[in-house]
């Protein structure tokens, strides 16, 4: 079976966990707990008539307590960068380890996400912050992983940008 | 490396395996042959636990996460390269056998040829380390929350604030563009806002006004300023009062309405309407309808009160004419009210009948010993109107030396007493009235010219009621609510055909009979509307028909003056005025011979 590592990446509290969580278990907490080090969650996917295991790398959250290691980047086949709407520092961070994944794997695919949609009367992040991460070039998926909207999108969007190199038709939530 | 290491420090050594079992490391040396890791010394409890007895001894590295095989994997040949490496791997999640999740840290000492494998299971250090990171991240989300809070509700505040700004800014815009004048007075009746209308009504500025207390600022006249003062200190939430007069640089009147400040009951909301014009509107109107005591908007009388406005503004002497009953003394008094002696007296005397003497010590005064009676000194009408002025009724009733008397007051501005020598300077305006024709009188030779001449400097002819026929709703309403209060009654309306009754009669008696018959009227009304049947007999049983008049048994009135109102109905025509009479053709001629009457 063709296995492929996917980094979860994004600032601290933005919801990795929940996302992959949601995704290979179908369950949410509310309750926060800072992921410390890397936890590995797989899950397999049917992509046109594929299985793929995807090896999802829960990386624990950048902030000023914890950088992300290149190394743990090392041999991924794609990535998310996941921002929390109601916070727009989570944008800026995930510029930041968008760069850091460039430098380090090259050209992969990635998603990202704008997770929280749950909550988007308080988002920060504005439709114009949006459209400039769309002119760089970048997917954005909107998702709630408490609502599970728009978790089964995002992964499947990455296995078939990672198998095909072409994303899956997406929508706004 | 195993074998070397075995030799140096063998794997049943004690101390060697008590170490191990201290430090609770999993510790593994990779075979260089075979390339897989070998268990060195004791197994620590939880790595036995997670793999079992049997597997121990090899790391078998797919019942292990994904991380550690990648870990092992990654830069081994750079490892190899390197004459010393010592590398950890960072913490991962691995679950235990019974469903709960340990975090692991390998570390890799490389050495010449040699790999060692260290497997720790982070215990209470690093789940110290953990708790601080959380309470940490927990701390930053709470902080940015709050933030976040603060600054909604700063925004909230801000909005609020524009908000109110706006609607305060449309309010005083609202306020100067409708021209408002509006004020507001503060707990302790000091003005804290004035719209630019209202600056303009009191013509104040701003500066001069704000934080002063209302009594400094709006010029009220004493009166009024009692009155605004109980307005404002009345309970209700609105009051309306006014009209006040505005003694400022623009006098003014103005209507005010008085709200209290809901918000802060304390603080009373004016707003000031300018009633100036509409107050100069209502006079010209009250004028046009009545002029002092006078009342009637007919063109006569607007013409009256003209000819009252424009000899009051002079101070010259006036001759009244008119039918007894017309309204003279009210047309002196008018004069008087009107000119600039308004503030000195007023006297009115009638000259009709009086002696020759007692008119002459009436008006001029006398000395003690004058005549007999005369027990003290006596100042007259004249020295008593001083400053004022003197009204002399019937004054072609009065005797020739009296004539020549007044003639010389008149010129002279001086009186003598009667039995004394020495003239007195007085300061009297003479207004004097009759109803004779004076002109014959001084072609009679009973009426001094050059006293006719004097006195009719300025003239005024009062007309008759029945000349003036419009004005007789307006006085009649005018005399009936005058009556009514005095006498308590409350009668608020004349009967149509009350009133039709009025218009139709002659009135030989002019105004002062129309008062009498609603007085009569007034008397006999038992309900709110005066009924044709509570008028005087002779008013009830006239009419203006052809059809002999029914006052012609009044003896008392004055003969004269009903001929003179037959002629005037009848437009002139002898005969029609002797039917109207119920005379003969024969008998008016000869009255009106008799009476000295020359109709045009």
């Amino acid at each position: 079976m063709i296995q492929k590592k996917i980094c979860m990446l994004g600032g601290f509290a933005v919801g990795k966990t929940s996302l992959v969580r949601r995704f290979v278990t179908n369950v949410f907490s509310d309750h926060y707990q800072t992921t410390i080090g890397v936890t590995v969650e797989k899950k397999t996917v049917a992509i046109k008539d594929h299985d793929v295991m995807l090896m999802l790398w829960d990386l624990y959250g950048e902030d000023e307590f914890q950088h992300v290691r290149d190394s743990y980047l090392r041999g991924s086949s794609a990535y998310i960068l996941v921002m929390d709407g109601t916070r727009k520092v989570t944008l800026d961070t995930a510029l930041a380890l968008q760069q850091t994944a460039a430098r380090t794997l090259g050209t992969v695919p990635f998603v990202s996400i704008i997770n929280k949609a749950d909550l988007q009367s308080e988002w920060e992040i504005d439709d114009g912050a949006i459209e400039q991460l769309r002119a760089r070039g970048w997917t954005v998926l909107f998702g709630s992983a408490k609502l599970g909207q728009g978790v089964e999108e995002l992964f499947l969007s990455v296995a078939t940008q990672i198998m095909h190199g072409s994303p899956l038709p997406t929508e706004r939530l | 490396m195993s074998r070397r290491l075995l030799h140096s420090v063998p794997s049943d050594d004690p101390l060697f395996n008590r170490v191990l079992s201290t430090l609770d490391i999993a510790v593994f040396e990779r075979d260089e042959h075979s390339g897989e890791f070998q268990l060195q010394g004791m197994a620590p409890e939880w790595w036995r636990m997670r793999v079992g007895l049997e597997s121990c001894a090899v790391l078998d590295l797919e019942q292990w996460s994904p991380f550690l095989r990648e870990y092992l994997a990654l830069d081994q040949p750079a490892r190899i390269a390197e004459p010393v490496i010592i590398e950890k791997s960072g913490p991962w999640a691995e679950s235990d056998r019974q469903g709960g999740a340990m975090t692991l840290e390998a570390t890799i000492l490389s050495m010449e040829s040699r790999t060692v494998l260290l497997i720790e299971r982070l215990g209470p250090g690093f789940e110290q380390m953990r708790s601080i990171v959380q309470r940490a991240r927990e701390r930053m989300l709470a902080e940015d929350v709050a933030v976040k809070s603060h600054h909604k509700t700063e925004t909230r505040l801000i909005g609020q604030l524009e908000a109110s700004e706006r609607t305060k800014d449309d309010a005083l815009a609202l306020l100067q563009h409708l021209r408002l004048a509006a004020l507001v007075l503060d707990e302790r009746g000091r003005i804290t806002f004035v719209s630019h209308r209202g600056l303009e009504l009191l013509g104040v500025s701003t500066g001069e006004v704000i934080g002063r207390e209302w009594e400094e600022i709006i010029p009220f006249h004493l009166q009024d300023r009692a009155i605004f003062r109980e307005m404002i200190d009345a309970p209700s939430d609105r009051r309306t009062a006014g009209p006040f007069y505005i003694d400022s640089s623009h006098p003014a009147w103005i209507e005010l309405d008085i709200h209290r400040d809901p918000r802060h009951p304390g603080r009373q909301i004016l707003v000031m309407h300018d009633r100036t014009e509409l107050h100069a509107l209502r006079r010209v109107l009250n004028e046009q309808a009545s002029f002092h005591d006078l009342v009637g908007k007919s063109p006569a009388m607007v013409r009256v009160y003209q000819l009252v406005r424009d000899v009051a503004s002079v101070d010259t002497t006036v001759l009244i004419e008119g039918e007894t009953g017309t309204g003279k003394e009210l047309v002196a008094r008018a004069i008087h009210s009107s000119s600039g002696r308004r503030s000195k007296s007023f006297i009115a005397a009638n000259c009709a009948g009086l002696t020759d003497s007692i008119l002459t010590s009436q008006l001029f005064g006398h000395r003690r010993g004058a005549f007999t009676g005369a027990v003290n000194d006596q100042q007259g009408l004249f020295e008593a109107a001083e400053g004022g002025t003197l009204f002399l009724d019937e004054i072609g009733d009065i005797p020739p030396p009296v004539q020549t008397a007044l003639l010389r007051v008149l010129q002279e501005k001086e009186i003598t007493r009667l039995g004394e020598s020495r003239p007195r300077k007085v300061d009297v305006r003479v207004l004097a009235a009759t109803h004779h024709n004076l002109s014959e009188d001084v072609v009679r030779g009973s009426f001094r010219a050059d006293l006719l001449y004097r006195i009719r400097i300025a003239r005024i002819q009062l007309p008759p009621l029945r000349e003036r026929r419009e004005d007789i709703p307006l006085l009649a309403h005018s005399f009936l609510m005058t009556i009514c209060a005095a006498s308590g009654k409350t009668i608020d309306r004349l009967n149509p055909e009350t009133l039709h009754r009025l218009m139709s009669y002659v009135w030989p008696g002019n105004v002062r009979e129309l008062r009498s018959a609603i007085e009569f009227a007034v008397i006999s009304c038992k309900g709110a509307e005066v009924a044709p049947s509570d008028l005087p007999p002779e008013v009830t049983g006239i009419s203006a028909a052809p059809t002999p008049s029914h006052w012609i048994p009044l003896q008392e009135r004055d003969e004269k003056t009903r001929l003179l109102a037959a002629l005037s109905d009848a437009k002139g025509n002898r005969t029609e005025a002797a039917k109207r009479l119920g005379v003969s053709r024969a008998t008016f001629y000869r009255r009106l011979v008799e009476l000295d009457i020359h109709p045009r």
